[in-house]
């Protein structure tokens, strides 16, 4: 468990709406630090400025996929350390297995509540070595 | 198709040879072998009129120089009567349209005139005899011995009937040879019997000719009707199977052990696009995609080896157009009692249509899943967070609003997981994950779940007695999904500040979980259709209580594929016991 409460988070959504229920949800109700990217290309070159403690990416996204940022981030020297929740409507329980087994600290399914999403990602934190 | 069956007939069973060749003449008919018998018999009396009347004439006239002429006249009398009663006998038999059925009836009467015809010439041996000369007596004993051997072809259909005539004869001819008072003629009386017995001995071999005659005659004829009887089923068979594979809806190729095509039906010209004429007599590869050639040759030696029957095998064949269709095929060996491969029989469903449509079906699907859930999540969410109260206090109009708002996204969601639950468990999609779970804690696990809808309702939730702490092998995920479907119907339809009892049981080795409600119990009609998708007893309470009309349908499904089984029984003094078993994790 880390040993700093999660404050900052990335989140990578391409759906204007759902961000900013998002937003609301993790400021209002969790008091968090939230930086909102639409545009996955751009995703690694805002999380590397933003610094955040925790990474939360879509799965389905027009210009690049969730899992596909998130090999990239894999690979960034930079973002390769920072844990990754990903949200999503779609996954199945096999895809939700190989995003963990690559290394996801946790997966939220769609559609989520905002009331509990502040806890649900700090419960992912308390996990995490 | 006819070479099929021809291939499997023209070989006989060892065993049926050697049935046919065993005694064919025991498959005759006794009563057409004694029609044929009776119709021999009748068939030598002209002739034997004929001789008798000659001899008859012959030995009247060499007699009749004796002194009892009034004698010999009577004599002839009797012989003639004889041979007029014989030619009635014959011709009442000729226009009997009935003779071949009454043979026995003939055969009596034949009978009767054989032994009279031979008590006549008795008579004339034991009246001529003694009182005629050398001479005389020497003719005599030659016509008696003639006229007894005469009767052998006569009656040689039948030797008691030839016994009984020559026995006629045999007997006063000894009895007065015998008593003549010469030593010579006492010995030939002692050689009569002799004669009779070897001649009668000669009848009886004769019989015994005609009738294994008689018996193959009429084994063979039934044999030959039989044989033109099974040709005609075979025939007639042949046609039927020819008209099943020729008007049948799926095609059907008929291939030699090496996979040339022998022939194939209008479904198959239709399905690949030739003609049957540049189908027949080339390999089958010539609808087999050339990439796939070398594992279609390995297929086929090891089926040909095996002679192993498959089906469900699918294969994505090429037609003439050069397009391709998906083919579901069940390939059959036949194999010949012998043991010999003749001929195999494909037979190939196109399921291009059903695959492209399952393919849409799991589009569809998928879309569902996240074109309605996406929206579906900033609607709740967005209510979700004006009611929890993140934004501050909001008009109570406004709030009751938003409310109704929130439950009835919350339903749609609902319904939109149902949905998808039940499409993923029919297509057989839904992967258990199993894990030992003990029964109390998922009964109490549950319990606190769903507490909150209890709540809604006014209705607690209690166990009943001490939950029992055996363990069960199933999905926990998907068993809270049965319990909280059991528990949020039973707190639906009960009544305000009633307690929903929950009870754990074992019987026989299964874990039966139990949920009591006090509700309304369930209509007779409902009862058999409880189960199914999208219903529900009464439909105004799906728009009062909310609910699916699909959650007991999944429940069942979930149940079964845990290797469990659901239902309900009624509870003493009203209510409704909801029930589920498992099999006790031993």
């Amino acid at each position: 468990m880390p040993d700093r409460p999660l404050q900052r988070i990335s989140y990578v959504e391409d759906d204007e709406d759902i961000q900013r229920i998002v937003r609301m949800s993790l400021e209002r109700v969790g008091k968090m630090t939230v930086d909102v990217v639409s545009d996955s290309t751009t995703a690694i070159a805002r999380i590397t400025s933003f610094k955040p403690d925790l990474v939360m990416l879509d799965w389905m996204m027009p210009a690049m996929d969730g899992p596909t940022l998130f090999r990239h981030m894999k690979q960034n020297q930079e973002t390769s350390a920072l844990p990754v929740v990903f949200i999503t409507a779609k996954a199945t329980h096999k895809d939700m297995e190989e995003l963990l087994t690559l290394g996801a600290a946790g997966t939220i399914s769609k559609p989520f509540s905002p009331k509990d999403l502040p806890d649900q990602l700090r419960a992912i934190w308390a996990k995490l070595p | 198709m006819n070479t099929l069956a021809n291939g499997i007939d023209s070989v006989e069973p060892a065993a049926r040879v050697a049935a046919l060749t065993a005694d064919i003449r025991e498959r005759a008919d006794p009563a057409q072998v004694r029609a044929d018998r009776v119709e021999q018999l009748y068939s030598q009396l002209p002739l034997g009129m004929g001789a008798t009347v000659v001899t008859g004439v012959i030995a009247a006239w060499e007699l009749r120089e004796g002194r009892l002429i009034e004698l010999v006249l009577f004599w002839g009398g009797l012989l003639a009567l004889v041979v007029l009663l014989h030619g009635m006998l014959y011709l009442g038999y000729r226009n009997d349209a009935r003779r071949h059925e009454n043979t026995g009836q003939w055969l009596r009467w034949l009978g009767i005139g054989a032994f009279a015809a031979g008590a006549v010439w008795g008579f004339a041996a034991a009246v001529f005899f003694p009182s005629h000369a050398d001479e005389r007596q020497v003719f005599l004993a030659f016509l008696l011995a003639g006229v007894l051997s005469g009767g052998i072809p006569m009656y040689a259909a039948s030797w008691p009937m030839f016994a009984a005539y020559a026995a006629a004869i045999a007997l006063p001819f000894t009895y007065v040879l015998a008593t003549f008072g010469n030593r010579l003629f006492a010995e030939i009386a002692l050689l009569i019997p002799l004669f009779f017995g070897a001649s009668v001995a000669i009848a009886f071999r004769l019989n015994g000719v005609f009738l294994s005659g008689y018996r193959l005659r009429h084994a063979y004829q039934r044999q030959l009707v039989e044989l033109q009887e099974a040709r005609r089923q075979i025939e007639a068979s042949g046609r039927k199977l020819a008209l099943f594979a020729e008007r049948a809806p799926i095609a059907v190729l008929e291939l030699d052990t090496d996979g040339v095509v022998h022939e194939v039906n209008h479904a198959a010209e239709l399905l690949f696009g030739y003609a049957a004429g540049e189908l027949v007599g080339k390999s089958a590869k010539q609808i087999v995609l050339p990439k796939y050639h070398p594992d279609f040759d390995r297929e086929w030696a090891a089926m040909v080896k095996s002679r192993t029957p498959s089906a469900g095998v699918k294969v994505r064949n090429p037609r003439r157009d050069g397009l391709t269709v998906v083919c579901d095929w069940t390939v059959t060996p036949l194999v010949n009692p012998e043991g010999h491969l003749i001929a195999v029989i494909a037979q190939g469903r196109d399921i291009t249509a059903q695959l492209e449509a399952e393919r849409m079906k799991k589009e569809f699907t998928s879309t569902l899943s996240h074109e309605l859930r996406t929206p579906l999540t900033s609607i709740i969410g967005s209510l979700q967070l004006i009611n929890a109260g993140v934004l501050g206090d909001v008009n109570k109009d406004v709030a009751e609003l938003t409310e109704v708002a929130e439950r009835n996204g919350q339903r749609l969601l609902d319904l939109i997981n149902d949905i998808l639950d039940i499409e993923k468990i029919e297509s057989g999609k839904l992967a258990l994950n199993r894990e030992v779970i003990r029964v109390d804690e998922l009964v109490r696990e549950s319990m606190l779940l769903n507490k909150g809808f209890g709540d809604r309702f006014h209705v607690r939730f209690e166990p009943r007695g001490e939950l029992l702490t055996y363990e069960v092998n199933a999905d926990r995920k998907r068993l809270l999904q049965v319990m909280t479907n059991l528990l949020s119907n039973a707190a639906k339809f009960s009544p305000e500040g009633e307690v929903v009892e929950i009870t754990t049981e074992e019987i026989n080795g299964q874990l039966r979980v139990g949920v009591h409600d006090k509700g309304p119990g369930i209509p007779e009609a409902f009862r058999s259709r409880i189960f199914g998708r999208f219903n529900q007893a009464d439909s105004t309470a799906t728009r009062q209580k909310g609910g699916t009309g699909l959650g007991l349908a999944i429940c069942k499904r979930l149940v079964e594929l845990m290797q469990g089984r659901i239902g309900f029984d009624d509870r003493d003094g009203g209510g409704t016991i909801f029930w589920f078993e498992l099999p006790r994790h031993a």
